[in-house]
């Protein structure tokens, strides 16, 4: 047995090395190719593909004879590979040779089929896939209308012939088998898959010779060869759906009075989509101060409708350069709590988007309401040049907001020159107060002057439609453009304001006063307006702009007062104001290898006229006021993209701002006793020169990066409000307050900021740093003051990711503000903010996750004698669950410490002050959310849309 | 992968005696049209589908941006090549294919590919990391795949082959045609019987596309730019570069594309 296998290795050893011995390691390969009727095949394609993957060893080209050689290739077996234009791709297997020269006798190619080269290539643009003798074209190339069945797009295929009855015939042979993706369908008569099947649902259409039933049967090959057909059905790989639902409770939350609930939370949203369809809902409800959804939310609900381009209509300077997308803001139901109070939440929308690249249509529907309730506590110091008063406020109000929007956008590519798009809203609103304010006034030396109590009640329902239409032109000169928009708005709101005061003033007797006011206000107003932009190419780089903006605003207000139940004229107006604008400007605009500036001027008038009536339909009380104004408005801006991912940017110009109406009105609003406000109808226009310079690099190396800007405002006018703050006999600390135009007055921001890996996707350090500096010259007791503002704020922070399961971050920022007054030096102000954060994610196990943040705020005031601490800290633990990681449990706690109020520190003009109001403290929550996406079972390094 | 490696320089040994080949063969020919002059390439990027080939960011986030993004993620711009038997030189035209872009100009990153088959070279000046790069050496070829498509591009039938750059983690789609014998294409593609005239990455994410060839004698368009200025490097230290980045980026999860060409 040994011996015999030791026998027979020899023997394997000695035939394997007479074999090796016999073959030459490098051989020449050469044939000739000639085609079906023998012809010789010059310059056809010839390739060496290695068997096994069909990479790409070698090629040579056939000569005008047809053949062609390989000389001094390795001597292993190769698949040799033809092709020419004119004949089917011929592949054949060539073996290892014995002698140098490897002959492998003659090539012979097919011609490839003249209908299948027109048709399907030529005409069709159709690929086509030749796999041995099967030819497969793209079955999606060739249009049939709509409904159609397989039938009918067999009719449109080459090479394909569909009788009467709707027997298939190819190359004269019948087709005796379809079958849909490999498998038979509906049994065995291929005109019942035909006959059925939506053409829609095909993507190839495959046609090859197969082995008879006959043959398939007995497993003897009669030769016979039957042709069949195989339809694959398209992958609908861009059809699904996604959700989330989410439910949340909490431990009651015992902070304050106001606000005593068990906490809740509630989410859900669900999307479907196909390649041009997207429907999403999305309802949330709870108490948890979430007054809308966040931005991921919001994305996924709005879909491709989310960022649009071009839709701006009101064209100026700078419109014709590139495209921007503006962001869908209108109505946007996005989560704007401002930190102050406890809020009662519900919402709930749909958003369709269709989109088949040349008509998109989106429509969408929200619902939302807010209901607040708030304790709000205000200290405020008011100053003139001879004296100063300090006022404290206390504020309990219940107040809910409701709206229901509906927008739609339309947008329809009529060819690739022309495109309209069409956009109209609806929102209705509703909301109503109920507020008890209570106010004590006294002098610097805290001795009270007078207090002023409040209880309003307010209700006011309103509605809006906006509208507006884009049509862009491009000429067949490249670069030429015309632009068109029209857009109309309307408003109305119509709502009471229920009014009780009740003023005591503090002296030898006290003196009070009470009054009871009755509101009722209306205000329409309509909008039309129009927009032209025309672009001309100069040259290629030049290019001349020129726009047109037209705008007529008419608005209507009626303000009746009944004081003490009668009707109070003094009060009372009914007033319209109608604007016309005009502005016509134009431009040049030079572009080229990164750099594009463009200098312009406009020309804009302004038309205000006002009309004061008494009562609505009653006679013109004062004579109208009418306004023009008019202004050349200069323009300059100028990007340049600098080698090395280094932006550079600079812009200039001269902004007219309009006068807001309710600054124009003559008559009073006395809504508060101790304040009131007067409208100033000489009132003109703000005029000012802004520049704004900005940097911008990039390292893609290293990743780091660093920007910084400026921006500077001058006033040539202003608008302000001037103050008179005074003691009034019988009634206490009043002031009026009164808009009116002073030269002067500036505002200066400048930031920087930098992000630097010090090791890379280990530890990044980012630096934020800004100073802002302003001054607001305006009247106080017809003394002008000049408010300075000087501030600086820094952030540095650290982002550590040890290991991809832990993430660190720790910052810690400084905000500093001094506030001076030209006429009271003594008041002025050192506001200083400072705050540390420190917060960490870890994924502790498998499926677990920890994240915890901590940050200590302080708050200070060294004049005001105000210093306040609040750590706030929050933790939470959450699992994955379930095979697909559908489930996740989470255990939440809010503000630990139990520390959280709402505080800010304000100084403006002749006043500072700070509020604080309780929101929100502690609470711990369990939640547990179902994703049919499933969770991630990692840590999220970098969130984008 | 050692087989491919040796394939490839085989296949790069060999080139320069197929040129020889083919010079002498094109005389003789009406085919055979002095295979010289310049072709304007078409790319079309896409945004969505470049992230939805980034394997290492998670399904969701992907989704999302395709969600998002889908219709409106694309742009096009044109490129320019410049081919005779024996050498083709690759850049970026200047000219705008986008027409919403016209009138305003982006800067080109710096990008010179110019291949010469004679000697069997390669000269680069590409734009890297922000750094300007000369890559001089010999041509290695990609290693194609050979499949069994043909189409129509450009009035040209093309036969297909793949290529999957793992470096750059693409899935390259080739379309060459089988009667215009140059062994190039555009970017960095080269090394099949015919020139490129279609190139589908990552399936759709770019797509280049011959649309506009005209034979005619070349004079000075093969000349390389003026200025020339930049790091001096071979193939291996660019593969390096481009490696330490991929790694860099996989681990921070980030997108790739932004700081090399995709």
């Amino acid at each position: 047995m040994n011996r015999l296998s030791w026998y027979l290795m020899l023997i394997l050893l000695c035939s394997s090395g007479f074999i090796l011995a016999q073959n030459p390691s490098k051989v020449t390969i050469k044939s000739s190719i000639h085609d079906t009727t023998n012809a010789e095949v010059p310059f056809a394609t010839v390739m060496l593909l290695n068997p096994k993957d069909s990479t790409l060893v070698n090629y040579t080209l056939s000569d005008i004879n047809g053949a062609f050689a390989f000389n001094n290739v390795k001597n292993i077996p190769y698949l040799l590979k033809v092709s020419h234009m004119s004949y089917l791709p011929h592949q054949q297997m060539v073996q290892v040779s014995a002698t140098p020269v490897n002959n492998i006798g003659v090539v012979r190619v097919k011609p490839l089929s003249v209908t299948l080269m027109e048709v399907v290539v030529r005409a069709a643009k159709a690929p086509l896939r030749i796999r041995g003798d099967t030819v497969e074209y793209d079955a999606t190339t060739f249009k049939v209308p709509p409904g159609s069945t397989v039938e009918d797009l067999l009719r449109r295929l080459p090479g394909i012939e569909v009788d009467a009855d709707g027997n298939i015939k190819t190359q004269g042979k019948d087709v005796k088998r379809v079958y849909v993706d490999g498998k038979t369908f509906f049994g065995d008569d291929p005109k019942s898959v035909t006959k059925n099947l939506g053409a829609e649902t095909i993507s190839k259409v495959q046609v090859y010779d197969e082995k008879s039933e006959q043959t398939k049967l007995t497993g003897v090959d009669d030769g016979t060869k039957e042709k069949s057909m195989n339809l694959e059905l398209k992958e609908e790989f861009k059809k699904g759906s996604f959700g989330k639902v989410t439910g949340a409770g909490g431990n009651r939350n015992n902070f304050t009075a106001s606000d005593n609930y068990d906490r809740y939370a509630g989410r859900a949203n669900y999307n479907r989509f196909n390649d041009k369809n997207q429907l999403s809902f999305i309802g949330y409800a709870n108490n948890i101060n979430q007054t809308g959804v966040n931005w991921e939310d919001y994305g996924e609900f709005k879909g491709q409708n989310t960022f649009n381009d071009y839709d701006n209509g009101d064209f100026g300077f700078g419109n014709g350069g590139m495209r921007y997308y503006s962001f869908n803001s209108d109505d946007s139901p996005l989560n704007n709590f401002d930190g102050r109070g406890f809020t009662k939440n519900l919402g709930a929308g749909s958003n369709y988007n269709y989109d088949n690249k040349k008509t998109k249509f989106n429509l969408s529907y929200f619902f939302n309401q807010t209901r607040l309730s708030l304790d709000q506590f205000t200290s405020k110091q008011t100053f003139t040049d001879s004296a100063n008063f300090l006022n404290s406020d206390t504020l309990g109000q219940s107040n809910f907001r409701g709206n229901h929007s509906i927008a739609s956008r339309f947008e329809k590519n009529l060819d690739s020159n022309n495109v309209i798009i069409v956009k109209a809203n609806i929102r209705f609103s509703t909301s109503n107060s109920t507020s008890h304010e209570d106010q004590l006034y006294s002098n610097s030396e805290s001795i009270p002057l007078n207090s002023l109590g409040m209880k309003n009640g307010t209700d006011l329902n309103s509605w809006r439609v906006t509208s507006a239409s884009i049509f862009r032109h491009r000429f067949i000169k490249k670069g030429r453009s015309l632009a068109i928009s029209a857009g109309y708005n309307i408003s109305r709101s119509d709502g009471t304001d229920n009014l009780f005061s009740l003023n005591k003033f503090f002296k030898a007797n006290t003196i009070t006063e009470q009054i009871q006011q009755l509101k009722a206000k209306q205000n329409d107003a309509s909008q039309f307006k129009s927009s032209l932009l025309y672009t001309e190419p100069l040259s290629k780089k030049w290019y001349w702009e020129s726009f047109y903006n037209f705008s007529i605003s008419n608005n209507a207000v009626n303000r009746q007062v009944q004081r003490q139940n009668t009707h109070d004229s003094s009060l009372s107006v009914f007033y319209t104001n109608d604007v016309l604008y005009n502005r016509l400007g134009t431009s040049i605009r030079y572009s080229n290898k990164g750099l594009n500036t463009s200098l312009g001027i406009a020309a804009q008038q302004l038309k205000l006229t006002g009309n004061y009536f008494p009562n609505r339909g009653e006679t013109i009380q004062t004579d109208s006021v009418k306004r023009t104004f008019f202004n050349w408005t200069p323009n300059l801006t100028a990007n340049y993209q600098l080698p090395h991912n280094m932006w550079l940017g600079l812009n200039y110009s001269y902004n007219i701002i309009e006068p807001q109406l309710t600054d124009l009105q003559s008559v009073p609003n006395v809504d508060n006793p101790l304040y009131r406000f007067e409208g100033n109808p000489e009132l003109k226009p703000q005029r000012m020169h802004s520049f704004n310079l900005n940097y911008n690099y990039w390292n893609p190396a290293s990743f780091a990066s660093i920007g910084f800007g400026s921006d500077l405002n001058i006033y040539d006018q202003n608008i302000v409000y001037n103050q008179t703050v005074e003691v009034m006999d019988s009634l206490g600390l009043v002031t009026t307050s009164k808009p009116a135009n002073v030269k002067g007055g500036n505002s200066f921001n400048t930031y920087i900021w930098s992000s630097y890996p010090i090791i890379k996707t280990k530890l990044t350090l980012n630096i934020y740093g800004s100073i802002n500096t302003g001054s607001s010259p305006a009247l106080v007791n017809n003394v002008e003051n000049d408010t300075k503002n000087r501030g600086f704020n820094i952030n540095i922070g650290f982002n550590i990711t040890p290991d991809p399961k832990l993430i660190f971050n720790i910052e810690q920022g400084i905000e500093m503000n001094n506030i001076t007054y030209s006429i009271h030096a003594e008041q002025n102000q050192k506001i200083r903010n400072y705050s540390t954060e420190a917060a960490i994610k870890w994924q502790f196990a498998t499926k677990f996750f920890f994240e915890s943040n901590f940050n200590y705020s302080i708050y200070r005031n060294d004049r005001f004698n105000f210093n306040r601490d609040m750590p706030i800290w929050n933790g939470s633990v959450r699992r994955i669950l379930g095979k697909k990681n559908r489930l996740e449990m989470r255990l939440a706690a809010f503000d630990i410490l139990n520390k959280r109020v709402y505080i800010s520190q304000y100084g403006s003009q002749n006043y500072i002050q700070h509020t604080s109001a309780p929101t929100l403290a502690r609470y711990f929550m369990l939640s547990a959310t179902y994703n049919l996406r499933g969770f991630e079972d990692k840590l999220k390094k970098n969130n984008y849309w | 992968m050692t087989s491919n490696t040796n394939i490839s320089t085989g296949l790069k040994r060999n080139l320069q005696q197929i040129f020889i080949c083919i010079v002498l063969a094109f005389p003789v020919s009406g085919l055979a049209q002095k295979m010289e002059g310049s072709m304007r390439y078409l790319i079309t990027h896409n945004w969505t589908k470049k992230m939805a080939a980034v394997d290492y960011l998670s399904k969701q986030q992907r989704d999302r941006v395709t969600y998002m993004w889908g219709n409106r993620s694309e742009w096009k711009e044109y490129s320019l090549m410049y081919f005779t038997p024996t050498m083709t030189k690759y850049e970026d035209s200047e000219e705008r294919a986008e027409k919403d872009d016209e009138g305003y100009s982006w800067r080109k990153d710096v990008y010179t590919i110019r291949r010469n088959f004679e000697k069997s070279s390669i000269f680069d000046m590409i734009q890297l990391l922000g750094k300007v790069y000369i890559i001089e050496d010999t041509l290695r070829p990609q290693n194609w795949k050979i499949l069994n498509d043909i189409k129509e591009v450009a009035g040209h039938i093309c036969m297909n082959a793949f290529w999957d750059d793992t470096l750059k983690m693409q899935k390259v789609y080739a379309w060459f045609a089988l009667d215009m014998p140059v062994s190039s294409g555009p970017e960095r593609f080269c090394g099949l019987p015919g020139l490129i005239l279609e190139v589908d990455v990552n399936d759709g994410a770019m797509v280049i596309t011959a649309d506009k060839i005209e034979m005619k004698p070349l004079t000075t368009e093969m000349d390389l730019p003026k200025k020339i200025k930049g790091k001096r490097i071979h193939e291996a230290d660019y593969t390096a570069i481009m490696k330490k980045y991929m790694d860099e980026r996989r681990a921070a999860e980030e997108p790739p594309f932004w700081g090399i060409r995709y």
